[in-house]
């Protein structure tokens, strides 16, 4: 349980996520470039969710009449 | 006396007809032939042979869905990189290191823009490092592989110097274990090298008729259990070479779906309608033989000449063997003639090595066209075809390989001469009846082990060849590096030689792998397969441990 298996871990997570994708064929960056797309989109779903999943909660409670 | 108790003890290893116990003292190899065959017809009758084997012949088991859903993901990501940097080298902020038009050409019809070449350029030749090897030992059990590395991902390599020693070798067609370097079993080829030279600077038709080709081709002919064959100095141009000559336009060929390229180009030389059926599919051929058969040629309805099915023994990327009985039987019902490809189960399967006429039990008469090769289990090089004098007389004439192709050289004659004198035991010791078995041993543990441990693989439990079945392209070329690092040799297998989503890293077993190299391989081979995550089977296995090693007595039962 310490930081080394966690990071080790990790790696074989990455590693992984690599041979499933392919990313593991490409040069590094490649890699770079298709991490940061996928980062970005990610967080922009991520970012939309965060500032619009009060809205569609208040509207869901309202539509079933739980709140007024 | 002793050579009796150890023919005793060899056999005793691997349970075996015993029939072919005693009577394999190497002098009459007709009979031995003759007896297994007879034997398994009258102890069991052709129908009891075919159905063990049957209940023995799994389907080809499928991957589960996300499996097959991540290798599309996999190809579509690198196909987009592949766009990508093709609009990179067009636009000319990289710059191209394959071959391009010249500058006057940019205007012609494009050379390079077809999918076989955007696929070279962009996903061949990323990973190409595990392909084309330099070897510089002989393929034996262990070789010793050059070292390269790559400056530019793959375009250029240089050799380091060092040598890789000693890599197990699980991809050379070894099967018999006769690629070796043994002075004792080389004297006769080295003698007669001494005695006819090397080349023989003329084909068989001319001047090149060597008295070495007669002896060759009488022994083969006794080895297979025909009546004469003819033997040509390339393999693939056996194949290719000969089918023209045996049908021509107005015939039909029925051809397997996954026949080898040579018999696929043979086919479309001889300008034969080519019919292809599905892979070992008896529904299907037998739908499409009797069509033809009720609607004769397409548009004027007159009966074909002569309707060929082609098939090989075992199929190479598979290692699925054919359903010989059913398919003669489909052949004597509807008076078609069959060609048998037996380049992988010559020698290697069959319990005296004699291919899958005997590995059923069927009569080679039956068998109209025997082709096979010489380069796996003889360690030569060359292809031999078989049958009736009448055909193989005619195909001395009119076949263009034995015209005007050069004749075989004579000390890989005499390599394939001692070889098969060896398998028959006429060379006075049981090292040929030994090494079968041995190969049949080592078959049945390694299939044993890996569906054990959970990979899917494809193929009969007798096959030699054992694809193992990688699917993500990630991950074939992660195995073949990690492998390599192991110092195991293997040979992966991706997209035009499989299809899109079967990428498989495939082992041929060889005589000559002793226990210990067999346990290494299935030991990093079972941690490669936890750190890949490339076990998918879903089948269930018990894992006792007396179950891969108890003896093969389903031949005979």
């Amino acid at each position: 349980m310490t930081l080394g298996d966690c990071w080790k871990q990790l790696n074989w997570f990455y590693y992984q996520y690599l041979l499933v994708t392919a990313l593991y064929m490409l040069e590094p960056w490649e890699r770079t470039v298709f991490n940061s797309l996928l980062v970005s989109v990610a967080g922009m779903a991520v970012y939309t969710g965060y500032v619009f999943m009060p809205q569609h909660i208040m509207a869901i409670l309202h539509y079933f009449e739980v709140v007024q | 006396m002793a050579r009796a108790a150890a023919v005793a003890a060899a056999a005793a290893a691997a349970a075996a007809n015993s029939h072919t116990l005693l009577n394999c003292n190497g002098a009459r190899s007709e009979d031995v032939k003759r007896s297994v065959c007879h034997c398994n017809g009258e102890k069991n009758g052709p129908r009891t042979v075919v159905a063990s084997r049957q209940h023995r012949q799994e389907p080809f088991e499928q991957a589960p869905m996300y499996v097959a859903v991540m290798t599309y993901l996999g190809f579509g990501i690198v196909t987009l990189f592949g766009y990508f940097r093709d609009f990179l080298r067009a636009v000319g902020l990289e710059k191209c290191n394959s071959a391009e038009e010249r500058e006057e050409q940019k205007d012609f019809v494009p050379l390079y823009q077809d999918f076989e070449n955007f696929y070279n350029r962009n996903l061949y030749m990323r990973v190409r490092d595990n392909w084309n090897r330099p070897v510089c030992s002989l393929p034996g059990p262990v070789f010793d592989l050059m070292e390269r590395v790559s400056d530019d991902y793959n375009w250029t390599f240089r050799l380091t110097g060092r040598t890789i020693h000693n890599a197990i070798n699980m991809g050379s067609y070894n099967y018999l274990g006769f690629a070796e370097n043994n002075e004792d079993f080389l004297r006769t080829v080295a003698e007669n090298m001494r005695q006819y030279g090397v080349g023989v600077c003329s084909t068989r038709k001319e001047i090149g008729n060597l008295s070495i080709h007669e002896d060759l081709e009488k022994l083969v002919a006794t080895f297979l259990g025909v009546e004469s064959s003819m033997t040509f100095g390339m393999g693939f141009a056996t194949n290719s070479m000969n089918i023209p000559a045996l049908v021509g336009k107005g015939c039909l060929i029925l051809s397997d779906e996954l026949n080898h390229t040579s018999l696929i180009l043979g086919a479309r030389l001889s300008g034969a309608t080519i019919r292809v059926y599905k892979h070992n599919n008896m529904h299907s051929l037998e739908k499409m033989l009797r069509e033809a058969v009720c609607s004769g040629q397409p548009r004027t309805h007159r009966p074909w000449k002569k309707i060929l099915i082609m098939v090989e023994g075992i199929y190479s990327m598979e290692g699925s063997v054919v359903r010989l009985p059913e398919i003669i039987a489909l052949k004597k019902k509807y008076k078609a003639y069959l060609y048998v490809d037996e380049a992988h189960s010559i020698g290697a399967v069959g319990p005296t090595g004699r291919g899958v006429t005997e590995l059923f039990g069927v009569n080679p008469v039956d068998v109209d066209v025997m082709m096979g090769t010489f380069t796996k289990s003889f360690g030569a090089a060359g292809g031999y075809i078989a049958g009736k004098k009448e055909l193989v007389d005619y195909l001395r004439s009119h076949s263009h390989s034995a015209v005007y192709a050069a004749a075989m050289s004579p000390p890989v004659a005499e390599q394939i001469l001692r070889a098969m004198k060896c398998i028959m035991g006429k060379d006075g010791t049981t090292e040929g009846i030994k090494r079968v078995r041995q190969l049949a041993e080592n078959t049945r543990y390694f299939r044993a082990r890996l569906k054990e441990m959970g990979f899917i693989i494809y193929g009969d439990d007798d096959s030699p060849v054992v694809p193992i079945l990688l699917y993500m392209p990630g991950k074939v070329v992660a195995f073949a590096r990690e492998m390599l690092e192991r110092r195991i040799g293997v040979v992966v297998v991706g997209f035009p030689a499989t299809p899109l989503s079967e990428a498989r890293a495939r082992f041929c077993l060889s005589a000559s792998h002793t226990r210990a190299m067999l346990d290494q391989v299935l030991h990093h081979l079972n941690e490669l397969g936890d750190s890949l995550v490339l076990k998918f089977s879903r089948r269930k296995y018990s894992s006792r441990p007396g179950l891969s090693d108890r003896p093969d007595f389903e031949l005979d039962s």
